[in-house]
């Protein structure tokens, strides 16, 4: 049984590993790219070693790099945490050959899932319903696919086969358009993934995206965690979750009956570890399989929230052959909690991604209020890995007072150096649609702004405009100080005039 | 100090008074306003009631980030308003546009080419920076006149890109 685990990550996944081990009594070990030398997982575990330059390819994604570490440093077991190698039946297997436990489920079961013509015939064959589509048929060439897509019928999607996280898809609305967003859509798969695979699903219209969190063990024990609500996205990439769904509600026979279907899925491929089943549910509550995430989920604390069951803890545990602590009927749902994932990314500029020095920050805390982050005062926010900084989380004992608490949480979050979403979430707190669950997976995309009209807010324009003249006052003030001084080695004129074409 | 700052297009006419007082539009406020450690984070305390914002200041004039909500701002003072009152109006939409880069990242592709005729809203330019894929967008129309760089560059912020006159 090992008692050294090394984190093949970094960022707040890598910080909430290392904390679930030393709640375990686990040693760890870091791992770190050139430009993580001063980041807090570096600092937080008990060894850390260099894995190479700044890009991930040089670094986080060097499987063999990470494994001669692990060797070296005499760690028994690997976390991989999401994203990265975290998907990769060769990493898991290669792991599992150096004599490596691997902290996640079997490479069988993440090649059979991770190759998403598999998966849908593996969950199909074990009577659970897919999306139609041409996966399952191979990969298959513009030709073909342009002939099979009116049978499938529009709008349809042009997914990568080996994808992942919203990228290489496009939404074809007739078929004149599909060659060139099939050339787009390939192009990017080939960018992301090396692979340039890509297969067509029917759009689901007016779906939601809710998913189903598993946890087995290797004594054949299977049971679910509940349901997370998903559907709050932007280009196919999750900004807010919350448990339990406020579509499924009260509807327990519902939330068990899909729950049973999740754990059938997950043994049809002999699942070992935590895992995540996605459907999509339509208005008449019918629900397909989307895909399962063999690894630990961004969301899942949301769902730790409501059951207060640890998943790294358990994921730990399943590994070193334990069985897991509950039966399914010991699982029982409290309250309700959300999610919002805080994005260097900003929101009155199209969401592009920002970057700098983090200059000033303040995290929410107090009544059930939890950040899980990686970053801190004086942190540089690079453009090598992706924009997530921290994620919010509250529990309430209601939809209600967690709305009210997750307003209350956003509001006390005070970051200057990089822009952030926080405003966005701060906008979708107000939005009427969102507090009466009014939502579906286009909601953010087609029914959402930033220049919110319809929401009754507090018009501040008179407390901004004294605030920005102010600020005007106190600079013009210090400015006319400044020159007055004739401190300076030359004429004010001509030091005006350097200012001015430094800065032109 | 008398200043007119406007928002969209609304104005107020605000009165520094002394360092505790304001007035806008007439109306006297009492007024207590600190910046937090030297910050882009201010507090501002008006007539007791505690208000904090992040200010900054861009191509575009002030933009204060309070409650969730983006303000853009103009403040000018009584002379220059009149100044530029006298010259007719801001600066016109012609001359040269310099697209810069937004934030470092990589040139993916650039659908444009030297000499091109493009429209409000064409994408000039593709940048992958976070794992992302971003279109940057022409704000008018021109002739695409100057490309200095091409797709595989690394750029950093504020790095011209390309121009459009």
């Amino acid at each position: 049984m090992f008692n050294k685990v090394l984190i093949a990550n970094r960022g707040e996944i890598a910080i909430r590993i290392i904390r679930a081990c030393r709640e375990l009594g686990i040693q760890t070990v870091a791992v770190y790219s050139e430009a993580d030398r001063q980041a807090l997982h570096v600092r937080y575990a008990d060894e850390a070693f260099l894995l190479g330059p700044a890009p991930a390819r040089d670094s986080y994604l060097r499987a063999d790099k990470l494994i001669a570490i692990a060797k070296k440093c005499d760690a028994g077991a690997v976390h991989p945490g999401y994203g990265f190698l975290a998907e990769r039946a060769d990493f898991a297997q290669a792991c599992l050959d150096e004599g490596l436990a691997f902290i996640g489920p079997k490479p069988s079961s993440i090649a059979a899932m991770g190759d998403k013509e598999v998966a849908r015939a593996m969950v199909a064959s074990s009577g659970v319903a897919v999306v139609p589509g041409t996966e399952g048929e191979g990969s298959l060439n513009d030709d073909d696919l342009l002939a099979l897509a009116p049978g499938i019928g529009f709008p349809l999607l042009v997914k990568a086969t080996a994808g992942g996280g919203g990228k290489g898809i496009r939404e074809v609305k007739i078929l004149d358009e599909m060659p060139a967003l099939l050339h787009a859509a390939r192009r990017e798969a080939q960018a992301s993934f090396g692979d340039g695979g890509v297969y067509l699903e029917k759009l689901v219209e007016g779906a939601r995206h809710i998913e189903f969190q598993i946890l087995a063990d290797t004594h054949g024990n299977v049971i679910h965690l509940g349901e997370r609500e998903c559907s709050i996205q932007r280009r196919h990439q999750k900004l807010l979750e919350e448990s339990p769904s406020p579509f499924i509600g009260l509807d327990d026979e519902f939330r068990q009956h899909m729950g049973a279907v999740a754990v059938r899925a997950a043994r049809a491929v002999d699942y070992v570890n935590a895992g995540t089943i996605e459907f999509l549910v339509d208005k008449e509550k019918n629900f397909f399989f989307l895909e399962m995430n063999t690894r630990l989920q961004v969301e899942h604390p949301i769902t730790e929230m409501v059951t207060g069951v640890d998943i790294v803890k358990e994921q730990i545990r399943i590994t070193r052959g334990r069985q897991i602590r509950h039966t399914q009927d010991e699982i029982i749902f409290n309250g309700w909690s959300i999610e919002c994932r805080i994005n260097a990314e900003d929101p009155f500029n199209d969401f592009l991604p920002s970057t700098g020095r983090i200059s000033h920050l303040i995290l929410p805390t107090g009544p059930g209020v939890r950040v899980d982050t990686g970053v801190y005062l004086g942190f540089e926010i690079s453009a090598y890995y992706d924009s997530l900084i921290s994620k919010v989380i509250v529990g309430g004992e209601t939809r209600g007072e967690a709305v009210l608490r997750m307003r209350r949480a956003l509001e006390e979050y005070k970051i200057v150096g990089v822009r952030t979403n926080i405003p966005f979430h701060q906008h979708l707190m107000n939005s009427h649609r969102f507090m009466a669950a009014q939502y579906d997976t286009r909601f953010v995309e087609e029914r959402f702004s930033m220049i919110g009209a319809d929401e009754s807010k507090e018009d501040l324009s008179e407390i901004a405009a004294i605030l920005a003249t102010l600020v005007t006052h106190q600079q013009t003030q210090r400015a006319a100080q400044f020159i007055q001084r004739g401190e300076r080695d030359t004429s004010n004129w001509k030091w005006v005039s350097r200012w001015e074409r430094m800065h032109r | 100090m008398r200043y007119i700052t406007t928002i969209d297009d609304r104005e107020f006419l605000i009165e520094i008074l002394d360092k505790n007082h304001v007035s806008v539009d007439g109306v006297t406020y009492q007024v207590d306003y600190e910046s937090i450690s030297e910050q882009p984070a201010h507090s501002l305390l008006v007539d007791g009631r505690s208000y904090e914002a992040n200010v900054f200041q861009s191509e575009k004039g002030w933009e204060v980030l309070l409650h969730g909500m983006l303000y853009l701002l103009q403040v000018e003072d009584e002379r220059e308003k009149r100044l530029r009152a006298g010259m007719g109006g801001g600066p016109s939409p012609t001359g040269e546009y310099h697209l810069r880069s937004p934030m470092p990242g990589l040139v993916v592709s650039i659908p444009v080419d030297e000499g091109q005729r493009v429209s409000q809203g064409d994408v000039l330019l593709i940048l992958e920076s976070m794992k992302m894929q971003n279109e940057l967008i022409s704000p008018r129309d021109g002739t695409v006149t100057r490309l200095r760089v091409k797709p595989g560059d690394n750029v950093e912020k504020k790095e011209t890109l390309l121009t459009v006159s």
